[in-house]
């Protein structure tokens, strides 16, 4: 299944490509393949993390579908 | 020893008086809130000599306690008709502070509304009221040249003052203090206090501090080791110690889009397609490139430095490093992707002197009529230009939003109590939509930040879709907020004080530590609940009631993408919020 994967602040420089970039990239992952097993491949920090699946807040846990968008950002705030 | 400094602009004279043992607890916005609350009738006319202008340093400005030099500027709203504390960064509040003075109070109204006046405050304690006539009609950095030309080379001083925007009494004007660097970039912005400034014939403030030392704490060793505490965790928190020193305020932006809560033209979509141009990565990169500064304080004492400067093409500086809520509002609210036309218009307001978040709804409004078309930031620069050199159409917009929905037709009109509503939608963040309806200031988001719970992980977790928590999230914070901006601190060091248990009482040692007097948490929520209380009742006094804690019919009406959200917070959990108001009444014998 196809899956776009967005990297935000910092995190930016762990996409594959190496471009770092906030736009997304088209991922080719194995179905069932959950949110922390992209966090693994992607190799992100072991640090607390604030993650979206279709803008909508995602536990770890999740399973992720065909057509998903994941998006990934650090500790962030402002205001 | 702390004192009240009084000037009329009546007479020109200047007094000072100690301030009432039954403020002793208060500074900044309890201070403000609560001399507006005892010495302004409610229903005054904002603009009038009833009106009093109260600049108060919170409790521990002056101090080592970090990001503790926060201002609060009170008044009667000429934008809301309400109450308002309107606070600011910035060197004031410190400089204030050591000059022992607690609260500096404008009351009264001079003879001569074309006369204006600088108010100018030594370090030696003396104090004298100028004819500054010259100034009149002066933006603001022109204001600060003239300034400083009047001060010794070696002087260290800070300003506070008005822009043209002010002079001529517009309800979105705002009130500028200088940085540590002495530009006029921070902003007492929200309420249209600059009017009220420009109703006094006041244009300037002067404060210097030179040669003065630190307030001095009542246990000097305990402050420190509690400063140490606070510091410590407000520079290894993930947020305040990384992500805002990194990329400032407006880190926001792209979280906020992905959460589909970003207000894009107008309140009409969620998300921004141009979101990247104006990101705070983005801002980073080019501010880098530039040679601009990318991390400093905006007032000294500072350890998170958020601050920034943002440079031109040229390199050279426009204006600091526009913050998250005015590359939102003068950005996607108009549909404007591009961060040199961002800062062109965040400096043109700074310059005018008005408030960033009202001119971008303002803006966005305005092009929602038809009048000049979304993403026209040319056409946006000319219509705050117009303001600032108050021609027929800009004194229209100079009144901000609502005054500018209803001369155009606009139906969309986002403003509660008729403030513009900042920059996250409260449709797909429901929490934050609490505060907008309640806040005793209109439409602010500062008043009760529940995008920490409800997008951002930090203090736990609140499901933004929800109804649930919302009300009981909105009024912790509230009350939490309004203690924060009593003691001076500057409200990002909530982030490590909701997450670090020891940061959060770190604030009662510093408290007890420099007054000598107990403190703990309840203690201080008491702060909170009092600040809000004469809050509240002066609102209720100045004709509020239940109907105006609510958001605009649209919110509840019409579904916004991407997730198709309405906001849906009862009015019973609405009314709920302020429930502690009668029993603190009660105790304050204010009831």
């Amino acid at each position: 299944m196809r899956v776009e994967v967005v990297l935000f602040a910092h995190l930016s420089s762990f996409q594959p490509d190496g471009l770092g970039g906030r736009h997304s990239r088209t991922f080719d992952l194995e179905d069932g393949t959950t949110i922390a097993g992209v966090i693994a491949s992607l190799g992100l920090p072991d640090q607390p993390r604030v993650i979206f699946v279709n803008g909508r807040h995602a536990p770890e846990s999740q399973v992720l579908h065909e057509g998903d968008r994941l998006a990934i950002f650090p500790p962030v705030a402002g205001g | 020893m702390r004192d009240i400094v009084r000037l009329d602009m009546a007479t020109g004279q200047v007094t000072r008086e100690p301030l009432p043992e039954k403020w002793a607890r208060y500074g900044g916005r309890a201070l403000t809130s609560a001399i507006v609350f005892s010495e302004v009738p409610a229903d005054t006319d904002p603009l009038g000599p009833g009106n009093k202008l109260v600049f108060a340093p919170g409790l521990l400005a002056g101090t080592p306690a970090p990001n503790g030099g926060r201002l609060s500027v009170g008044a009667k709203s000429p934008l809301t008709g309400g109450i308002k504390e309107s606070n600011s960064g910035g060197q004031a509040a410190n400089a204030l502070a050591k000059l022992g003075i607690a609260a500096l109070i404008v009351e009264g109204k001079p003879a001569d509304p074309g006369a204006r006046w600088a108010l100018v405050l030594e370090a030696d304690g003396s104090i004298r009221l100028e004819r500054a006539d010259e100034w009149a009609g002066l933006e603001n950095y022109a204001l600060a040249d003239a300034v400083k030309a009047t001060r010794p080379a070696d002087d260290r001083y800070a300003t506070i003052t008005n822009g043209p925007a002010g002079e001529m009494l517009m309800k979105s004007a705002g009130i500028a203090v200088s940085d540590p660097h002495g530009y006029p970039n921070r902003f007492a912005g929200r309420g249209g206090l600059g009017a009220v400034m420009g109703s006094k014939g006041l244009k300037a403030i002067i404060v210097s501090d030179k040669g003065l030392k630190m307030v001095e704490s009542a246990d000097k060793q305990a402050m420190m080791a509690a400063v140490r505490t606070f510091a410590n965790a407000l520079t290894t928190h993930a947020v305040s110690g990384t992500a805002l020193p990194t990329y400032g305020t407006n880190v926001l932006a792209n979280i906020i889009n992905e959460a589909g809560g970003y207000p894009t033209r107008n309140f009409s979509e969620g998300r921004f397609e141009g979101v990247e141009g104006i990101s705070g990565e983005t801002m980073r990169e080019i501010t880098v490139q530039r040679g601009g500064n990318v991390k400093h304080g905006c007032h000294t004492g500072c350890v998170i430095q958020c601050s920034r400067y943002y440079m031109d093409k040229d390199g050279h500086y426009k204006t600091k490093g526009p913050e998250y809520e005015s590359v939102w509002s003068l950005g996607a609210d108009c549909g404007i992707g591009d961060m040199d036309a961002v800062a062109e218009l965040d400096r043109k307001c700074g310059e005018v002197g008005i408030d960033t978040i009202e001119a971008g709804v303002m803006l966005g409004v305005y092009m929602d009529s038809g009048e000049i078309a979304f993403g026209d930031a040319r056409a946006a620069l000319d219509a705050l230009d117009q303001i600032g050199r108050g021609t027929e159409l800009g004194r229209i917009l100079g009144d901000g939003a609502e005054a500018t929905g209803i001369a155009f037709g606009v139906k969309n009109i986002p403003v509660v109590k008729h403030q513009g509503l900042p920059a996250y939608d409260p449709r797909p963040i429901q929490g934050i939509g609490v505060t907008y309806a309640t806040s005793t200031m209109g439409a602010d988001h500062t008043a009760g930040y529940t995008i920490t719970s409800n997008v951002l992980a930090v203090g736990g977790t609140v499901d933004p879709f929800g109804t649930e928590g919302q009300a009981a999230l909105s009024q912790g914070l509230q009350i939490a907020t309004a203690m924060l901006d009593t003691l001076g601190f500057c409200i990002f060091v909530a982030f490590p004080v909701l997450d670090i248990p020891e940061a959060f009482g770190a604030i009662p040692e510093m408290v007890a530590a420099h007054t000598g007097q107990a403190s703990d948490v309840d203690a201080l929520m008491d702060l909170g609940k009092e600040t809000l209380t004469y809050e509240r009742l002066f609102n209720e006094r100045a004709g509020f009631t239940p109907a105006d804690d609510r958001l605009p019919k649209f919110f509840y009406e019409e579904p916004l993408s991407p997730h198709g959200a309405v906001f849906s917070v009862s009015d019973a959990d609405l009314d709920s919020v302020h429930a502690f108001v009668p029993e603190t009444a009660q105790r304050l014998g204010i009831a």
